[in-house]
């Protein structure tokens, strides 16, 4: 029988690209299975048996905690993000997420059955929906027990955990979004309302502190925001008011306010606006591939069709919009006004699906191809069969599953006045680790299991 | 086309004839014929491959080499041609992978990755995903034959650590 160190120099003899050395023994044959295809193999694992396997030994442990894993794994789930879907009741946030139907142009009548992931206790109001960035879902206002006061919170969908923030402001007006830029891998809540207008928050400083005084425009009511590759987009209005003032100047004439959608650069922190006549038709922000892109939903002529009319930013600076008009017809949707555009998938595919559905009827994605004028219905399995009168349903195209805050740890850092590992290099006496344990706690990491 | 063959002779001294364009799927061996180390009488050698893998590496690549040929092809044909063809090479591929054991699969892998083909490589590794995807730690283990080297304390830490996947 040949020895491991035989067969190891085999392989990075006879073959071009050399594996790593650290090769793990598999089976009788004492054959090695090199730990680059040990890690091709897992990072094509959800994240839920990755962090299982992290308790399979120390080696491997360390492998699938390697910043080279993580970036692995983050590639693979780029390239098929998943359907996400929120499902919410009765103070009850439940997450479900699946794969994209596969062969969407073969058979007539396709059924998906979502794995379900967590369940959070909660309340939010109905108007106000989370922002969603990098894998992480930010609620500006969430009741996590009826004695507790509203708080910004971000949670994991995928392993139920989260945090929460101290309230940008008292005021009951104000909204906030969750930004991440992707350059510097950096989280910041943009917190806007009334009387301080503007604050900040940047996430995993070590520092849970809301800044101001930033150079910030005026706008009002801003609503639903978007996060497309580092930059935080929302519609609002735009307020013919001054700058600088801090003060409310609300008395302004609503009249003169005009329709924009206020971008956000999360690096930068500098604001942009656009204007466009189109605008105002804008029902919601969608990212399209990458572009941003306006929806309209209107009921065509027929009784069985929508229109759907889009309008996508092609060029920021010059804001030079594309406008899209389909028509889709389907008759066996019920209820044409549950519909929403939800977004594209990586094939050009715009999905939509319903917001709510009817007791024991069933819940559908449609996928609408422009190209081929198609539009597919995919029944939703799980969750949709139990749907109560009442449940909403929030459904994303483009969930990407990330290792980087599956640990508890990592979410934790990201949001408590603790200083990350890494930034923290000298070693610590006894006193110390004491202090560190009580600031820990203070960070305030919940997890929803044990609740 | 030309259909060139050339032969490949397994680690236990099996031979086989495969032709050359099925044969490039595999870079080593495309990179061989391109520096014309390859003599039209004389097999390839394959130290690491056993007889029973190349033959399922050899009924694999000459699978898809059919779609390669095409390649010029596609263009003209419809979409709906185009995927009634990828369903085909994806159910061959889904019966293909269903007939082998965990062991074989192992086996299989190492023989793509020391061939270096990439697309066998993925669909292996898809498959073995697939398989270990809802197991638990001990079961993997087992499939991997690897020593639990925790100590009980540091073995609950870890998993207290990833409890949210235990559920």
């Amino acid at each position: 029988m040949p020895n491991r160190k035989s067969i190891k120099s085999r392989y990075t003899t006879s073959q071009g690209n050399q594996r790593s050395s650290n090769s793990l023994k598999r089976g009788k044959n004492l054959e090695l299975i090199p730990t680059d295809l040990i890690m091709e193999i897992f990072s094509r694992l959800p994240s839920k048996s990755i962090a299982r396997f992290r308790s399979v030994s120390k080696l491997w442990s360390s492998m699938l905690h390697s910043p080279y894993f993580t970036k692995l794994f983050m590639t693979r789930s780029l390239a098929c993000p998943r359907l996400l879907f929120a499902v919410e009741y009765r103070d009850e946030w439940l997450f479900y997420s699946s794969a994209q139907p596969q062969n969407l142009y073969e058979k007539k009548s396709l059924v998906v059955a979502p794995d379900y992931h967590t369940k959070f206790r909660g309340q939010t109001n109905q108007d106000e929906m989370c922002t969603y960035a990098s894998g992480l879902f930010y609620f500006h206002n969430f009741i996590l027990t009826p004695k507790e006061d509203k708080v910004p919170m971000i949670c994991n969908p995928i392993t139920g955990q989260y945090v929460t923030l101290p309230n940008p402001s008292n005021d009951s007006d104000s909204t906030s979004y969750l930004g991440f830029d992707p350059i510097d891998k950096q989280f910041k809540v943009l917190a806007e309302g009334y009387p301080n207008h503007h604050k900040i928050l940047k996430l995993g400083t070590g520092k849970v502190r809301w800044r101001k005084n930033f150079q910030c425009p005026r706008y009002n009511r801003p609503c639903d925001g978007i996060c497309i590759n580092g930059v935080l987009y929302y519609l609002a209005l735009k307020d013919g008011g001054d700058d600088d003032d801090d003060d409310d100047d609300n008395d302004d004439d609503d009249a003169d306010d005009d329709d924009v959608i206020v971008c956000f650069d999360v690096k930068s922190e500098k604001f942009k606006f656009i204007e466009s006549e189109y605008i105002e038709f804008f029902g919601q922000l969608i990212n399209y591939n990458g572009k941003l892109c306006g929806i309209e939903l209107v009921n065509g002529d027929a009784d069985d069709s929508i229109e759907l009319r889009m309008w996508v930013l092609e060029d920021i600076e010059k804001q030079k919009w594309s406008k899209y008009i389909y028509t889709l017809r389907e008759n066996k949707i019920d209820d044409f006004n549950s519909l929403y555009v939800v977004g594209v998938t990586i094939t050009g595919e715009i999905v939509l699906a319903m917001s709510y559905s009817y007791i024991y009827k069933p819940f559908y994605v449609f996928y609408f191809n422009p190209e081929r004028n198609t539009l597919i219905k995919v029944e939703i399995q799980g969750f949709g069969a139990n749907l109560k009168t009442g449940a909403q349903v929030y459904t994303f195209v483009d969930y990407v599953e990330d290792l980087s805050f599956i640990d508890a740890k990592q979410l934790k850092y990201l949001c408590s006045n603790i200083k990350n590992k890494k930034n923290k290099k000298k070693k610590k006496n006894k006193k110390n680790k004491n202090k560190k344990k009580k600031k820990e706690e203070e960070g305030k990491i919940h997890n929803i299991r044990k609740r | 086309m030309s259909s060139n063959m050339i032969m490949l002779k397994s680690s236990d001294g099996a031979s086989f004839e495969i032709e050359e364009a099925a044969a490039r799927k595999s870079k080593i061996i495309a990179n061989m014929i391109e520096v014309e180390c390859v003599d039209e009488d004389k097999a390839i050698p394959l130290q690491n491959v056993t007889g029973n893998i190349l033959a399922l590496v050899i009924e694999y690549c000459n699978k898809h080499i059919v779609d390669d040929d095409d390649d010029v092809a596609t263009e003209e044909a419809s979409e709906e041609e185009e995927e009634a063809k990828k369903k085909k090479v994806d159910d061959w591929e889904a019966e293909f992978m269903n007939s082998m054991s965990l062991e074989t699969m192992f086996e299989l892998l190492l023989a793509a990755n020391y061939l270096n083909i990439k697309s066998l490589i993925d669909l292996v590794c898809q498959t073995i995903a697939n398989n270990i995807k809802d197991k638990t730690p001990e079961e993997v283990r087992k499939i991997f034959s690897i020593e639990n080297d925790f100590t009980p304390e540091e073995e609950e830490e870890i998993r207290k650590e990833n409890a949210w996947a235990f559920g």
